[in-house]
């Protein structure tokens, strides 16, 4: 469970994030959308401590992350398995050694069980016989997929993906979905997923926060979104012909 | 401006404290430092050693024409060559060269690493960046610039005993008594130590820079040009430092 209260982010007198208070529950998916430059990965980063708010704060259970300790913020960071936007994969390291690598630093397995559970994620996520490549040799799809793999290779308790479908095809966007659902169901996760992406925000968004400009404009869930009165929403969604016609069609 | 300096260089002292942490497991570090050894000293032998070569050979050529009087040795000449190649090329000038070979290296890797957001997945893994990134470097380029060090005086030896038999402008026999003539070991190890602060100063400096470069590829091209420049500047300073402290 992650809990913010009031937060303020700005850059060079440029406010982002203005007055964010919201909370993300363990074992549902917890979307963040909004258009693009709404200040949605300055929201994620703030969240996992890589930027700090100028105000507010955030607590992971009833720990303060700003009060946190380097040696607390490190068993934190254990925890969570991150996705970022532009995947982040190691240049240095092969497709496997990739999601070896959070295990090789934080786990005593032999490495045949390396190889065994990289190989079991990079399954999950639909990457195969790739496990020798290099990153620059990958797609960019498959870049976000082994970018996946290695986030939820120590499975984790929090889960961050910064647009975890974009650039990929609908039908591996779908199997992207699911996997990121079924995962926070198993393993009760606290899943937080920035997207733009319709379907997934209809498929999978148990609660969603709606960012406009920097400001938390609506939450709610999958279902009453679609019947939602805040204008500037339903422009967002009205601009996806499906969630149009529902929507159109609901009236 | 004068802020900004002081401000810099208490980041680098924040920056070495976060590098020195212990590491999060011995077993990474040592084949990091490995690999590390391979790109930054290994790669760095061939151009050391031309460098070297050719030096010696035009050192002989210079101190030779220089020692025109006829009261003085030619032996003079091999003894002169051997304590300009010891004292201050050996380390100083080689150390300039790999300020600029190494220092870019290093300040761009890593720096592509930064604005790519490599460096914030492994923080955010719970890993130290710059314990797993630059320690490896720093220590294998500290612990074993010396070897290069000594290297490059051996190879300016032959670079000047070529010249030497190939030209005839003293005889071998003259430069070989002139290098063995008040041979000084304190002047090694003078020049080793002075090597291993220089290569600390660039491996350093230049994973500073490249660990805070911001501002796309733009800014790893800055960062590697200022590691260059500020690592030379450092080199001169520290080498006047450390002469007048070791040698007076
Ligand atoms: N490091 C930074 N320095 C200055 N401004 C920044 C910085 N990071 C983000 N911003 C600004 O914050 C705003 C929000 O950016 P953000 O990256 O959060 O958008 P986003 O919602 O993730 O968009 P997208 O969907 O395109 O990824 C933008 O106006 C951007 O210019
Ligand atoms: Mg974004």
């Amino acid at each position: 469970m992650i809990r913010v209260e009031h937060i303020y982010k700005g850059f060079d007198g440029v406010t982002v994030l203005k007055d964010i208070t919201t909370d993300y529950e363990a074992g549902k998916c917890n979307m963040i959308i909004g258009r693009s430059g709404s200040g949605k990965t300055v929201l994620l980063k703030n969240l996992i401590g890589l930027l700090e708010p100028d105000r507010g704060e955030i607590f992971y259970g009833d720990q303060k992350l700003s009060a946190m300790t380097y040696d607390e913020k490190k068993a934190l960071r254990q925890k969570i398995g991150i996705l970022f936007q532009g995947s982040a994969l190691f240049d240095f390291a092969t497709v496997i050694e990739n999601v070896m690598f959070p295990m090789d630093f934080f786990t005593d397995w032999t490495r045949a069980q390396k190889i065994e559970r990289a190989r079991f994620c990079l399954n999950r996520v639909n990457v195969i016989n790739s496990d020798s490549k290099y990153p620059n040799e990958l797609s960019g799809g498959m870049q976000k997929r082994v970018g996946i793999a290695r986030a939820i290779a120590l499975n984790p308790s929090y889960l961050f993906c910064d647009e975890p479908n974009s650039g990929l095809d609908p039908y591996t966007s779908i199997l992207i979905d699911q996997l990121i659902s079924e995962l926070t169901r198993e393993y009760g996760m606290t899943t937080v997923v920035n997207t733009h992406d319709m379907n997934s925000i209809l498929e999978i968004g148990d609660k969603i926060n709606f960012i406009h400009q920097g400001t938390l404009l609506w939450q709610g869930d999958k279902t009453s979104i679609l019947s939602t009165d805040c204008h500037e929403l339903r422009d967002f969604l009205c601009a996806n012909t499906l969630a149009r016609n529902i929507i159109e069609g609901k009236r | 401006m004068i802020k900004d300096f002081f401000e810099s260089v208490g980041r680098y002292f924040l920056f070495l404290k976060q590098v020195f942490r212990k590491p999060e497991k011995w077993g990474i570090f040592w084949k990091q430092a490995v690999l590390e050894t391979d790109k930054l000293i290994l790669s760095s032998i061939i151009i050391t050693g031309v460098i070297s070569v050719f030096i010696g050979g035009v050192l002989v050529i210079q101190t030779a024409s220089n020692l025109e009087n006829p009261i003085i040795d030619k032996m003079y000449v091999g003894y002169m060559v051997r304590e300009s190649l010891v004292l201050e090329f050996c380390s100083t000038m080689i150390a300039l060269i790999l300020a600029g070979k190494m220092g870019s290296n290093i300040a761009s890797e890593i720096g592509s690493m930064r604005i790519t957001e490599q460096i914030d997945a492994m923080e955010m893994m719970g890993v130290n960046p710059a314990g797993f990134l630059v320690l490896p470097k720093v220590v294998s380029a500290t612990v074993l610039s010396p070897v290069l060090m000594l290297m490059s005086f051996a190879l300016g030896l032959v670079g000047g005993y070529a010249v030497v038999s190939a030209t005839g402008i003293i005889t071998t026999a003259q430069y070989l008594t002139g290098l063995k003539f008040c041979y000084n070991g304190f002047y090694v190890f003078y020049s080793c130590f002075k090597m291993s602060l220089f290569c600390f100063l660039i491996s350093s400096i230049s994973a500073f820079n490249g660990y805070y470069a911001k501002g796309g590829s733009l800014g790893v091209g800055y960062s590697s040009t200022r590691s260059i420049i500020v690592s030379s500047i450092l080199i001169l300073m520290f080498d006047l430092i450390v002469t007048q402290l070791m040698l007076y």
